[in-house]
């Protein structure tokens, strides 16, 4: 081509379209004389339309039939022999690049392998829940409470016992329902007694469900009670088989004092409730509902299962939810009333269906109530992030090694050129390449799956297998993963490389033309998306650790929480005195067992959800928790075990209260019974620290009852206080199943989960940094041997080592701090948008910043010297000799 | 010898060849039948008239010298063949036996009009 004037050329993707389509021995007459006329028409007509007849022109020439059965002018190319030379070459290449091979076949496999993980995962997240057949048409009855003026809304997806019973026949679409309560039962087994959740259901289980039963008739097995239907590892612990219909089993009810040991029939064994299921049971009952409690419209306000429905197919939703609220309006109006007048109950409710498949990754109306697994979609995304990234990275590893050693292959390609291998070839041939180390690097990467299953299911709360691999859809989109890898790897590489011209690359030394800015760009991207990442870890452990070391307004060390049914005070009381007469005990506290939560109205209007606590006086104490004003229940008065309560300080908050002390509360689990505030506990993280503080109350009314009981013991006398603990318990309590745990263990595993994801991006970020720094590692090799020759002229002229790796190092270490440019904002970002799931959360440090910088500019460094200062060593006599 | 069918633009196309004698090439003989017959022509429809009559064996062609306007490539140079010249004077004669037994009532014509 001409460079010397810059004369108007025709449009090159016309020419480009040309040249790709016509045969090659008609190419240079054809393109020769469009390049004629364009010249002419230029001077006649103006560039533009010049420009218009030529693309016209070469379209003309597209058409099929222009040029038929051309007598070939040239011999043919050999093509078996050149695609026989292609792959012993592409093996040839693989096995003398030892250290380039490795680098991008472990990069590669393990990009894939997290890829395919990550797909295992979320094919998994989304499955749940779909294996049962009445699917599309399963719902879960939600409410969402709107306040009076529209103010706000909330929404929550608990029921209790009338909505399923009173719904279904309201509403024609509803063919059938099931409620689903947990329960707790003591079972009974010779001598052990073992408290379990059990689950309470709507005998029309079996049907609206795909729960195969082993053994039993699936229709009637929960329609007799007493019957119960367990599952296959249930029968076999207890039984040794499952063939055990009609075998009985001893229950009792564990929140119930008064009630005894009774015999129940088995009705049905089921198979192991799969694992992406929302329902996992062990025992199912017959729910039973007196009926007064049915005939108690102020049970439309009484929450605490789960109610499913099955529509009829096809059934509009938006019509059939308008449906339930005509059906709630008249049905529950006796109640509305009552609530609001006693209660000043003024939210109105508004009942809705969720889709069951919908369930599981649902932050706003989770599983809950007895269904389990439920998951927080932002984990799904985290790892696809993190997968998406490591397998980016190593096709950048690829991209870049591919081009920088090209040098050394550009002879081949000056060779194949001459000899009559043309462009399509080449790019075939390198693609080919390209997509022979994918297969071996994919091959790898099942490999390596199977190898981290077992602690990526323990990481991530699962049990994933292998067998989830035959999946249609998952191979399918395996074969898509390997075939875009190979492609986003080989592509840019080929196109390159095969445009490289015969001419210069055959005569003399050849370089790469241009500064190379894609591989500066890429290396850029690398770094970019390692501190990323590392910034992404860094803030998730600051907040972790913020979380587990953050004062809990409470002393947590060195407490026992024992649970016990129906806990009287004068039981407490006992097993005080009985535990206090060993001086390693400190105090014992009883307090109700579960959460309790309740409304009051305050003033006539304000209204408060808060928990509800029934402690004695030794609580505050044992745990150390401050009162800020008033004082706490005392032996003293009292009155204190009828009338008086103590609220914390975002209770009085909520309240409006200037001078909380003497102020009445009002609320509804006791009917309108009035109580006195006297005192104001300081607020203290009684529940996990990924939620905030709520509005608490604490009574000491004997006729709630307890349900456990904390006992602080000196420190150091853990085991001889647990073993007296024991004995004191069986003794007072022969018939309760007795468990211990620690307070602070337990506060511990409310974050169970971010430790598990901790690691899990902890181990993403480490394969990252690995993944990047294999890849600079190459590149600095690369460079260091081109020059090979300028490092032997500038020690010949007195350069030190030093100089020269500083030399070396500072191109790859300015790539590297310039990343920090992209990576920095973005993780800022990032990390802010995550924080905001806590309600107390870590500010993001500078330090964060800077030590991230530092690591990576660290490791780059290290990566990087080492090849330069091999490079450097080298005595320059050897690399000058030849030339 | 088999009679050749020739197009209407193929015996222009080649007629034009025959006359450039030994210049004649794609540009050219576009340009060139531009001129005589007043149409315009496209380049590709041309090329693929000559190639047909390179299939046919009614032209010649050799590759010939490249020149700075084409951006150095060369021109493919066309010539006619003898069953070329045979055929243009077969299609010549043809006509003018048609022309002879034009009836002179018919339109008020001379033989050898030219436009």
């Amino acid at each position: 081509m001409n460079h010397y004037h810059k004369s108007p050329q025709p449009p090159k993707w016309a020419t480009t379209l040309l040249e790709w389509r016509c045969p090659d021995e008609l190419l240079e007459e054809i393109g020769g004389d469009l390049q004629e006329l364009f010249e002419e028409q230029v001077e006649e007509i103006g560039e533009k339309q010049a420009r218009k007849e030529y693309m016209l022109a070469v379209l003309r020439y597209l058409q099929p039939f222009a040029f038929k059965h051309q007598p070939k002018i040239y011999p043919s190319t050999n093509y078996t022999t050149m695609f026989q030379n292609y792959i012993t070459v592409a093996l040839r290449h693989l096995k003398r690049n030892r250290v380039f091979s490795i680098i991008n076949i472990s990069g590669l496999s393990l990009g894939l392998a997290c890829c395919m993980l990550i797909f295992l995962y979320t094919k998994d997240e989304v499955s749940y829940d779909r294996f049962h057949d009445n699917n599309p048409n399963i719902y879960r009855i939600t409410k969402k409470f709107i306040k009076p003026g529209n103010s706000s809304e909330s929404k929550d997806s608990n029921t209790g016992y009338l909505q399923g019973p009173i719904f279904a026949s309201g509403v024609p679409e509803i063919q059938s329902f099931v409620r689903f309560q947990s329960h707790r039962r003591d079972i009974k087994l010779g001598n052990d007694i073992n408290s379990q959740e059990v689950f309470l259901t709507d005998p029309d289980f079996f049907s609206v469900f795909t729960f195969p039963l082993l053994a039993g008739n699936p229709k009637t097995a929960l329609q007799e009670p007493p019957s119960v239907v367990i599952s296959e590892d249930m029968a076999r612990k207890h039984f040794g088989s499952t063939d055990v219909v009609g075998k009985t089993l001893l229950l009792k009810d564990s929140y119930d004092s008064n009630s005894q040991f009774e015999p129940y029939a088995v009705t049905g064994v089921a198979r192991k409730s799969p694992q992406n299921s929302s329902i996992k049971f062990d025992v199912l009952l017959p729910i039973i509902v007196k009926n007064d409690e049915i005939a108690n419209k102020e049970n439309w306000f009484n929450s605490f299962l789960n109610t499913f429905v099955v529509l009829q197919s096809g059934a509009d939703i938006k019509s059939v939810e308008a449906t339930m609220d005509r059906v709630y309006q008249a049905d529950a109006k006796e109640g509305m009333r009552i609530i609001a007048e006693r209660f000043g109950m003024k939210d109105k409710t508004v009942y809705a269906l969720q889709p069951f498949t919908d369930m599981h990754l649902n932050k706003e109306l989770p599983a809950q109530n007895g269904l389990v697994d439920s998951s927080n979609p932002m984990f799904s995304y985290i790892l696809s992030g993190i997968a998406l990234f490591i397998l980016l990275i190593a096709c950048i590893n690829f991209i870049n090694l591919t081009v920088a050693r090209s040098l050394k292959r550009a002879k081949e390609i000056g060779v194949r050129k001459v000899i009559g291998g043309d462009r399509t070839h080449l790019m075939i041939q390198f693609l080919g390449e390209s997509f022979v180390l994918c297969f071996i690097a994919f091959v790898l990467a099942i490999l390596l799956v199977q190898l981290a299953l077992p602690t990526f299911n323990q990481l991530s709360n699962k049990a994933l297998a292998l067998s989830y691999l035959f999946d249609a859809k998952l191979v399918l989109g395996y074969i898509g993963l390997f075939l875009i890898t190979g492609l986003l790897a080989g592509f840019y590489p080929a196109v390159v490389l095969s445009s490289y011209n015969p001419v210069q690359t055959l005569y003399s030394r050849f370089k790469l033309s241009g500064k190379n800015y894609l591989q500066k760009i890429l290396v850029i991207l690398q770094f970019s998306l390692a501190s990323f990442l590392i910034m992404g870890t860094l803030t998730i452990y600051s907040q972790f650790n913020y979380l587990t070391t953050r004062e809990l307004g409470y002393d947590d060390k060195n407490v026992i929480g024992i649970s016990k049914s129906n806990l009287t005070p004068k039981e407490a009381q006992l097993f005080r005195q009985e535990l206090l007469k060993n001086p390693a005990f400190v105090e014992v506290a009883p307090k109700n067992g579960g959460n309790w939560y309740t409304i009051a109205k305050i003033n006539g209007d304000i209204q408060i959800n808060f928990k509800y606590e029934t402690v004695d006086q030794a609580y505050l104490p044992l745990f150390n928790i401050p009162i800020v004003q008033g004082r706490n229940f005392s032996a003293d008065f009292p009155a204190d075990s009828t009338q008086s309560v103590l609220v914390n300080e975002t209770f009085v908050k909520k309240a409006e209260w200037k001078d909380p002390i003497g102020q009445e509360v009002n609320f509804w689990y006791d009917n309108n019974q009035k109580y006195k505030v006297i005192g104001v506990v300081k607020d203290h993280h009684f529940e996990a620290l990924n939620t905030e503080i709520k509005p608490q109350l604490f009574t000491m009314k004997p006729s709630n009852g307890y349900g456990m009981a904390f006992i602080k013991i000196k420190p150091g006398t853990e085991t001889s206080s647990l073993n007296h603990l024991e004995k004191t318990y069986k003794q007072l309590f022969p018939i309760n199943p007795y468990s211990y745990e620690f307070k602070s263990e337990e506060n511990l595993k409310a974050y169970e989960a971010e430790a598990k994801w901790k690691q899990i991006i902890l181990f993403g970020t480490v394969l990252t940094i690995f993944i990047s720094c294999i890849g600079l590692f190459g590149l600095a090799t690369l460079s260091a041997e081109r020059r090979t020759k300028e490092i032997g002229i500038r020690k010949v002229l007195g350069a030190s080592v030093t100089s020269i790796v500083q030399l070396l190092t500072w191109d790859f270490l300015k790539l590297v701090s310039f990343s920090f440019l992209f990576a920095f904002p973005a993780a800022w970002y990032a990390m802010q948008q995550w924080l905001q799931n806590y309600p107390y959360q870590v500010d993001i440090k500078d330090w964060a910043f800077i030590l991230t910088a530092g690591v990576v500019i660290l490791v780059a460094f290290f990566t990087v010297s080492f090849q330069s200062i091999k490079a450097a060593r080298i005595n320059p006599a050897k690399n000058l000799r030849s030339e | 010898m088999r009679k050749a069918y020739l197009g209407e633009f193929e015996e222009l196309v080649l007629l034009t060849t025959a006359i450039l004698n030994g210049e004649a090439y794609g540009v050219s003989v576009a340009k060139e039948l531009k001129k005589l017959s007043g149409r315009s022509v496209s380049i590709a429809a041309v090329h693929i008239s000559l190639h047909r009559l390179l299939d046919k064996g009614l032209v010649n062609s050799h590759m010939g010298g490249a020149t700075m306007s084409r951006g150095g490539r060369r021109k493919r140079i066309f010539t006619v063949t003898v069953a070329g010249k045979h055929i243009l004077q077969e299609i010549h004669d043809t006509r003018n036996q048609m022309w002879e037994m034009l009836p002179k009532t018919s339109f008020n014509l001379e033989p050898g009009f030219k436009d």
